[in-house]
């Protein structure tokens, strides 16, 4: 349950960066999560929700935008997308490969009024 | 536990091992705000302010600044993370007992509850801390150094952490270690390494432990790495009993070198 952990630095981030700009309440925030962030999207919001109780952020919504992810092929310098880490090249079939993206785990914006 | 949330962030409890007292950290310090106050005109519209920072920032944060104290102290440090029951206690109780001679040593044990391990650490006369992190599933950078503070690490030493018994929660927490070492015995299935892709991706050194019980399980190791690799290709592998010795010499050498 390392969302929970999560969640509440969601709510601290958000939080201060809402106090610094005056506002009375945050109505959403924007979330970039990865396909191999290691943090499960249901886990997240179930944490979110109970987190966000008595905070700024209170009746707010969770925008996540799963980010996929990509890896490069260190034999043949391939790029493609990938689902897991345990993907193979599917030019050479190598599995020395090199993740671009798909570890983001990102608080991208607050929306608030 | 926190009051207002009931997060059970602040139950996380740390004691040297023959302490009859422990204390709590102070690292509950997340935001509950209240806004019964009035707000100009000037913000009563919706805006969307822009952030673009890492959720975990503040954990990477502390972990650079506990790295950059290990540098400074030449202290290397390292992180143990495996399933409960991997056999990572008494992987380090033989290590310990072998190296300390040649190597200052201290310990942080990470457990939700009890001081089992450090009270196991301590008899090999090695500094230990217990931090127990109530119900907390993994170790942050923040609790690291704290425990560091307590234990006085010596210039020229090893910091060996014994992360919570978790396959998936620590691989997400930088603690400014300068080494991974995840533990996985021959008890446990060969496929960990592709049910918990994550934790191996995370880690520099793979310990295959329990080695002596080979003969009595069905655990094909060179598939085992097999399927770790391909999880992450830069992983180097020990594989050892740390009960009967076995292939211990080579963790050892390891160790001193790195160590250096």
């Amino acid at each position: 349950m390392h969302e929970m952990s999560i969640a509440m630095n969601i709510i601290d981030i958000a939080c201060k960066e809402a106090k610094k700009d005056g506002a009375s309440s945050i109505s959403s925030i924007e979330l970039d999560v990865g396909k191999l962030s290691g943090v499960m999207i249901d886990s997240l919001n179930f944490c979110y929700e109970s987190v966000c109780k008595g905070t700024l952020a209170e009746n707010s919504t969770l925008s996540i935008n799963e980010v996929p992810a990509r890896a490069n092929c260190k034999k043949c310098n391939c790029s493609f997308e990938i689902d897991s880490f345990m993907a193979l090249c599917p030019e050479c079939e190598g599995y020395e490969i090199e993740i671009l993206q798909g570890r983001e785990l990102k608080l991208r914006a607050v929306s608030v009024n | 536990m926190c009051d207002t949330c009931g997060c059970g962030s602040d139950s996380t409890t740390f004691r040297k091992h023959g302490e009859d007292h422990h204390h709590h950290g102070d690292g509950h310090h997340h935001t509950h705000d209240h806004h019964t106050h009035d707000h100009s005109d000037d913000h009563s519209h919706d805006r969307t302010i822009s952030v673009e920072q890492d959720i975990l920032g503040e954990n990477n944060l502390l972990a650079q600044r506990n790295r950059g104290y290990f540098e400074a102290k030449n202290v290397f440090a390292i992180n143990l993370v495996s399933s409960p029951g991997s056999g990572k206690t008494t992987l380090l109780e033989k290590t310990l007992t072998a190296l300390k001679e040649e190597i200052p040593s201290a310990v942080i044990e990470g457990d939700q509850q009890t001081m089992n391990d450090a009270d196991r650490i301590a008899t090999t006369g090695v500094p230990v801390l217990q931090i127990n992190t109530g119900n907390g599933c993994h170790l942050d950078a923040d609790m690291i150094h704290t425990a560091y503070g307590e234990l006085k690490l010596q210039d020229n030493s090893a910091l060996f952490i014994e992360n919570v018994g978790n396959l998936v929660c620590p691989a997400l927490f930088d603690l400014g270690e300068n080494k991974r070492v995840v533990v996985i015995s021959v008890t446990e299935g060969d496929d960990k390494p592709l049910k918990y892709p994550t934790m191996f991706d995370a880690a520099d050194i793979c310990i295959i432990n329990k080695i002596d019980l080979l003969p009595y399980v069905q655990f094909d190791v060179e598939k085992c790495k097999e399927y770790a690799l391909q999880v992450n290709h830069k992983l180097e592998f020990f594989e050892v009993s740390a009960t009967t010795g076995a292939g211990m010499d080579s963790w050892y050498e390891w160790l001193k070198e790195m160590s250096k």
